[in-house]
């Protein structure tokens, strides 16, 4: 039972760590960014490459953040800004740029699978089980996502504008809003927030050029369950990703892998809010 | 007999005649092609074309999807890999012969439609956007090429199938087979986009809530479409693995899904062609390129499809167009004759209440926007509602049109109570919505706005497009007023803002409703047009018998030709009287004099 | 940095123009140089083009150079596809040899029958593939799993197993092998797991793996990532019982640093065979690539050997009529760094196969070697 509930509670801290990224580009942008997987993958091979460097951890982690949040800059300067008023093309746009992503990380690096040496290793006691230290090291990266995130949106001036813009634009930018600034900003922090999940589950994965493709369907159906709040994808994380738990324990984990996405869909035609009060 | 509407010099039908047969020598001439092109080509290309054929067709219903209908749908690949399937466990494990192929065929055909059923319901209901349709899309070909993969020895899991007897054809028989199969599609396919029913899709993509509002069922049609086109695609996969003699997941996953995408985007969507064009340029590039250039090649198509969609939205045949025809317009439309219709659908009642609201509420969480509010309005009133911003009259008119918005209370439309329906359904009671902002079809022209309104009395024609369009007077007459009638081969959004409005209204009109909610109908237009817009609603309230519940601010606008004004204020009705009551009341100069000073100044 | 891979191909395309001397004999290799299979399809490559020098050196067979024609088959069955039809119908090669996943070789099958061409596939696969015009050289289920199983029945007292896999035909067709293998030797699995092949987190798994008390684990992943990603895991979870892997090669357990160190895996090629044959073959293949060398591997050495295999057959047959090559192909034996290979037990290879363990500075250390291990009936005529 205890190893289940471990199981859960870090699994949904992984989910909210690779979704939450999404979701600020989500709410802001009403846009899904399928470039996602690929920041996720540019954060490992920056965690990659700093700790070949013989980098720190604590410089490791900001420098994957820093490599996404460029890559996102750019890629909202030069292609998403433009398609706006087109959510589907930027839907397309940045699958297209997702495969240019995995295909440059491919020619620079190689296909081969390659290795990062956790931070954290081996396991810890919990109440008599033998549990993965580095999973529950996962469970205290997500608050500090959480915390953090929450401060910047309700602590700072950009996040009042960028809560402006969320709840009505129109009337963000009539009262003097730069919401384009805000978008630019938004983008980049969710790719580096991308970038930051990729280099955090380095220790646990495998770092290779399609490395974060498999997390993407799931983070898509857990940021439209949650209708762009945090603490609806909080929820939404720990309710799926327990069920995703509770399911590969007791049936299969090849069901399991499927639960998150099917699960979100029926709850979402069943109740079009997802998770979200309505 | 009502005389046509002759608002234009007769057209000579021989240009649609010559179009036609310039139409048939065209798919003459590609059948021609199809037929002696095997005695040119090699093996291996005959061979790279046949899988590109039977592609293309699968290219095709994601145009259709994506292109017509506006639905992004990554989840067409599931559907041509139920065909390919269908076939390849039928053949595996009952052999081969005739009775199997038609078992395979109806297997392929009834799987197709029960997957794109399902998907269907979960992607389209009342209310669902098109990103979270797109997103199910994505989900369909995961799941089911996990199944594959879980199926053992049923599916071949990853391996696939092979080593099945199949359809024993040369060659050149199998190239010709699969080109007529893709002309046939393609011509059948632009027959039914270029119909009345095509342009109807067209409707739907360009404005859903307006189609909506129109009294059509946008789910269904959405879900009838996503049907018909798997089983197309379903049909393409059964002939691309009965050419192959293999089965493997990536026939249905969803990268190829992507890849169908793509196919389109590159060759230009919405057109059909376009999809072909895509679809046998990338197949056949990808034939030569991709062996030498394995991760190039990848990278190539990435950067094609971000250039393609920033800088050639309407594609490669976008281009093409553009560079052939410079740019000119083509007008779809002008040959259509307007009609006064014969006699009204309906037997209408000349009174009776046609608005009814008994305690209506709505709350957001324990903010409360309407609370308590009950009126009713008869027809022929032109009943007014006034309020500052914020008041709730927009919400009411949602409440009012939607069964789904309010929290509480009761709301009955021409007798009819409204539940939670939608408003497709609450428009067949007799209602009709005007939007705040004209919202009208933008790349349909004027006459093909108008016959996508008249959907639900006269369902569009499926292979054709009609040359008469038969409208209820009050429509007409608004068509004609306004001048819409010159213009109406043009597409709605060369229209100016005040044409816009009234081709909206016009939109409603030909709905032939008993109860019209306008939200600010006057608002950005000229003095003149506002002054047309009065003369007409107070006809249609006067001669036509509707009811008419008008949202306004310009207080001058309402005293002129309400019958009956309500103030809204903090949710709540504050007064409802005549026009003299209200206007004069201790309330409004307090609420308006705050807010609204400028009306009130110039009303004084 | 540009992947080798690519450099590698564009020389081979390269080397392939200019090789067009008089009529050669022209081998196909439809092999996986993007998705899963690009990470060991250069090492591939590599061994063809060394067998191919090398016979071109001594004069070719019966007088005609050999030239090589490589197609990448993107490592699943659209691309084999067009690569097949390619290769079969475009280059009219005369022979099929390679190294593929078992998707592609399916997709392939078809096409060679309708182009009448002999084919090799030359990579491990969980069997029973079988066409009139197919050949295999590498090892099956019925020959890689005993000797590890046999291993921890006897050295390691296990008596309780626990399968984890891929959900893949490769993932699922050994570990149903290794299973039935297990309860006739008297052991016995308590669990039996797949992922989906993409699949990365298999923590509900592990835990399932803690609860059951097995003894001994066994695994097939998909190469690469899922392998990878499980060890990791495993190790992170502090699972320490005796671990068998069937996926794993040993340029990835090398590459996997301290995580692999105590895996044991069973393979028909080790770099650490002590063999005249290997020997020479390694010193010839550093000094054709140099730096540019990619470790050979189980995976790699048999498309070596095939490429041999092909020349005795055709030498045999006295020319490249393909159903006189296939009569001959289970004829002729080959040796050649594996040993003395043979592809006469219903077009498969009795093979010698090593039961090794990775250790901590990632090489492989050789425990036992298991001589002329049997395919078995993998295509068996039907009655």
């Amino acid at each position: 039972m205890l190893t289940i509930a471990l199981d859960a509670v870090t699994t949904a801290a992984l989910l909210f760590i690779i979704s939450s990224g999404l979701l600020i580009v989500f709410g802001v942008m009403k846009i899904i960014n399928f470039a996602h997987a690929a920041f996720v993958t540019v954060g490992a091979y920056a965690a990659l490459v700093g700790t070949r460097l013989g980098l720190p951890w604590a410089l490791v982690l900001p420098l994957a953040f820093a490599t996404g949040a460029a890559c996102g800059a750019l890629t909202e300067a030069t292609i998403v800004r433009r398609l706006y008023q087109r959510p589907l093309d930027a839907i397309l746009a940045t699958w297209g740029l997702g495969t240019v992503i995995g295909q440059l990380v491919t020619l620079i690096f190689g296909r081969e699978v390659q290795f990062v040496q956790a931070p954290i290793t081996g396991t810890i006691d919990l109440f008599g089980l033998d549990y993965s230290a580095y999973r529950i090291a996962m469970i205290a990266a997500a608050v500090i996502v959480a915390v953090a995130f929450t401060g910047l949106l309700s602590g700072t001036r950009l996040g009042l504008s960028t809560r402006a813009v969320i709840m009505n634009e129109m009337l963000a930018q009539g009262l003097g809003v730069d919401s384009s600034r805000v978008r630019l900003v938004t983008f980049a922090l969710g790719s580096g927030l991308a970038a930051l999940a990729g280099a955090l589950i380095t220790p646990l994965s495998s770092v290779d050029p399609n490395m974060g493709l498999p997390w993407l369907i799931s983070a898509f159906m857990l940021v439209m369950v949650s209708g762009g709040s945090l603490p609806t994808l909080a929820v939404s994380c720990i309710v799926l990703g327990g069920l995703q738990v509770i399911v590969s324990t007791f049936v299969n984990p090849i069901l399991g892998g499927l639960t998150i996405a099917i699960c979100a869909a029926i709850v979402l035609r069943i109740r079009p809010e997802g998770f979200a009060r309505a | 007999m009502p005389e046509a509407n002759q608002l234009s010099p007769a057209v000579p039908t021989a240009i649609g005649a010559s179009a036609t047969l310039r139409a048939m020598a065209l798919v003459a001439l590609v059948v021609g092609a199809v037929m002696l092109a095997p005695l040119m080509l090699d093996t291996y290309m005959l061979n790279i074309l046949v899988r590109a054929f039977f592609v293309a067709i699968a290219a095709i219903t994601v145009d259709i999807m994506w292109g017509y209908c506006g639905t992004l749908t990554f989840g067409q690949s599931a559907f041509f890999g139920i065909g390919v399937y269908a076939l390849a466990i039928t053949f595996t494990e009952y052999g081969f012969g005739p009775w199997q192929a038609v078992l395979a065929i109806a297997a392929a055909i009834i799987a197709a439609a029960a997957v794109a059923g399902l998907t269907g319901w979960l992607s389209f209901y009342p209310g669902s956007t098109p990103l979270y349709a797109s997103i199910v899309s994505l989900v369909v070909p995961i799941v089911l090429v996990q199944i594959l993969y879980s199926g053992g020895t049923f599916t071949g899991s990853s391996s696939g199938l092979v080593g099945f007897e199949t359809f024993d054809l040369e060659f050149d028989n199998w190239f010709r087979l699969a080109g007529l199969a893709l002309v046939a599609t393609a011509v059948v396919a632009l027959i039914m986009m270029r119909s009345d029913t095509g342009r109807l899709l067209k409707a739907l993509r360009d404005n859903d809530e307006r189609c909506t509002y129109l009294g059509i069922n946008t789910s269904r049609y959405r879900i009838v479409v996503l049907v018909l086109t798997a089983i197309v695609a379903s049909l393409a996969g059964f002939g691309y693995a009965a050419f192959g003699g293999v089965a493997a997941p990536e026939n249905a996953s969803f990268t190829f899904g992507t890849r169908l995408i793509i196919m389109v985007a590159l060759g230009g969507r919405g057109t059909v062609i376009g999809a072909i064009v895509g679809a046998l340029s990338i197949e056949v590039a990808s034939a030569y390129l991709s062996g030498s250039l394995p991760y190039v090649w990848e990278l190539i198509i990435g950067i094609a499809l971000i250039t393609v969609i920033l800088a050639f939205p309407d594609g490669l045949l976008g281009v093409f167009k553009r560079i052939a025809y410079g740019g000119r317009p083509l007008e779809n439309g002008a040959t259509v004759q307007l009609r006064p219709m014969a006699t009204a659908t309906g037997t209408k009642a000349e009174s009776g209440v046609a608005i009814e609201a008994r305690e209506l509420g709505k709350h957001f969480g324990s903010l409360s926007v309407l609370d308590g509010v009950q009126f009713k309005a008869n027809r022929g009133e032109l009943l007014s509602l006034v309020g500052p911003n914020g008041a709730g009259k927009t919400t009411l008119i949602r409440c009012l049109s939607d069964g789904r918005e309010r929290s509480s209370g009761f709301v009955a439309i021409a007798g009819h109570p409204i539940d939670h329906l939608p408003p497709s359904r609450i428009v067949r009671f007799g209602l009709g919505r005007k939007f705040q902002a004209a919202s009208v079809f933008e790349t349909l022209t004027v006459a093909e706005c108008l016959r996508v309104a008249r959907t639900h009395r006269a369902r569009p024609a499926l292979a054709s497009t009609s040359p008469v369009l038969e409208l209820p007077a009050a429509a007409i007459s608004v068509v004609e007023r306004s001048g819409l009638a010159d213009r109406r081969g043009e597409e709605a959004r060369n229209l100016s803002h005040g044409l816009k409005q009234a081709l909206e209204l016009a939109m409603v009109l030909a709905l032939e409703p008993e109860v019209l909610l306008l939200d600010e109908p006057t608002a950005g237009l000229t003095r003149a047009e506002r002054q047309a817009f009065a003369d007409i609603l107070t006809s249609l309230a006067s001669g036509d018998r509707l009811c008419i519940l008008l949202v306004e601010h310009d207080l001058d606008f309402v005293r002129d030709i309400s019958s009956r004004i309500i103030v809204l204020h903090q949710g709540r009705i504050a007064l409802d009287g005549s026009v003299d009551e209200v206007v004069d009341s201790e309330l409004v100069r307090e609420i308006y004099t705050g807010q609204q000073s400028s009306s009130l100044r110039s009303a004084s | 940095m540009i992947s080798r891979a690519f450099l590698t191909s564009l020389a081979l395309i390269a080397a392939t123009g200019s090789a067009l001397a008089a009529d050669p004999i022209r081998i196909g290799v439809p092999v996986g140089l993007s998705g899963a299979n690009s990470v060991v399809a250069p090492s591939v490559v590599q061994s063809a083009e060394l067998a191919v020098e090398e016979i071109n050196a001594k004069g070719g067979v019966l007088g005609r150079p050999l030239a090589l024609d490589v197609a990448d088959d993107g490592s699943g069955a659209a691309g084999a596809q067009k690569a097949f039809d390619a290769l079969v119908f475009q280059k009219k090669v005369n022979v099929l040899i390679s190294m593929e996943t078992s998707a592609a070789r399916n997709a392939g099958l078809p096409i060679v029958a309708r182009g009448k061409t002999p084919f090799i596939y030359t990579s491990f696969y969980e069997g029973k593939s079988c066409s009139p015009y197919l050949y295999v050289n590498a090892w099956v289920p019925e020959q890689q799993v005993p000797p590890i199983v046999d291993y921890f029945n006897k050295e390691k007292k296990a008596k309780s197993y626990f399968l984890i896999g891929s959900d893949y035909a490769f993932g699922r067709g050994m570990l149903a092998f290794t299973k039935s293998y297990i309860e006739k030797t008297g052991g016995k699995v308590v669990g039996e797991e797949y992922l989906p092949m993409d699949g990365s987190d298999w923590t509900p798994i592990i835990s399932k793996l803690k609860a059951s008390g097995a003894d001994a684990i066994i695994t097939s992943t998909a190469g690469g990532a899922p392998n990878v990603t499980l060890t990791k895991q495993l190790r992170a979870a502090g699972v320490s019982l005796p671990y068998g892997n069937l996926a794993v090669d040993e340029g990835t357990a090398k590459s996997m640093g301290t995580d692999a160190a105590g895996i044991y895996i069973s393979a028909s090629y080790v770099t650490g065979i002590d063999s005249t044959a290997n020997k020479t073959f390694l010193a010839a293949m550093s000094k054709k690539f140099g730096a540019d060398l990619k470790t050979p591997n189980d995976l790699s050495v048999p498309e070596y050997e095939a490429v041999y295999a092909y020349k005795a057959a055709v030498e045999k047959a006295g020319g490249t009529d393909p159903q006189k090559v296939l009569a001959a192909l289970a004829d002729v034996s080959v040796d050649g760094p594996r040993g003395s290979i043979r592809m006469d037990k219903q077009r498969h290879a009795p093979l010698t196969m090593y039961l090794g363990q990775v250790q901590a500075d990632g090489s492989v250390k050789v425990i036992q070697s298991f001589p002329n291990v049997d395919p078995g009936a993998q295509c068996p005529p039907k009655s």
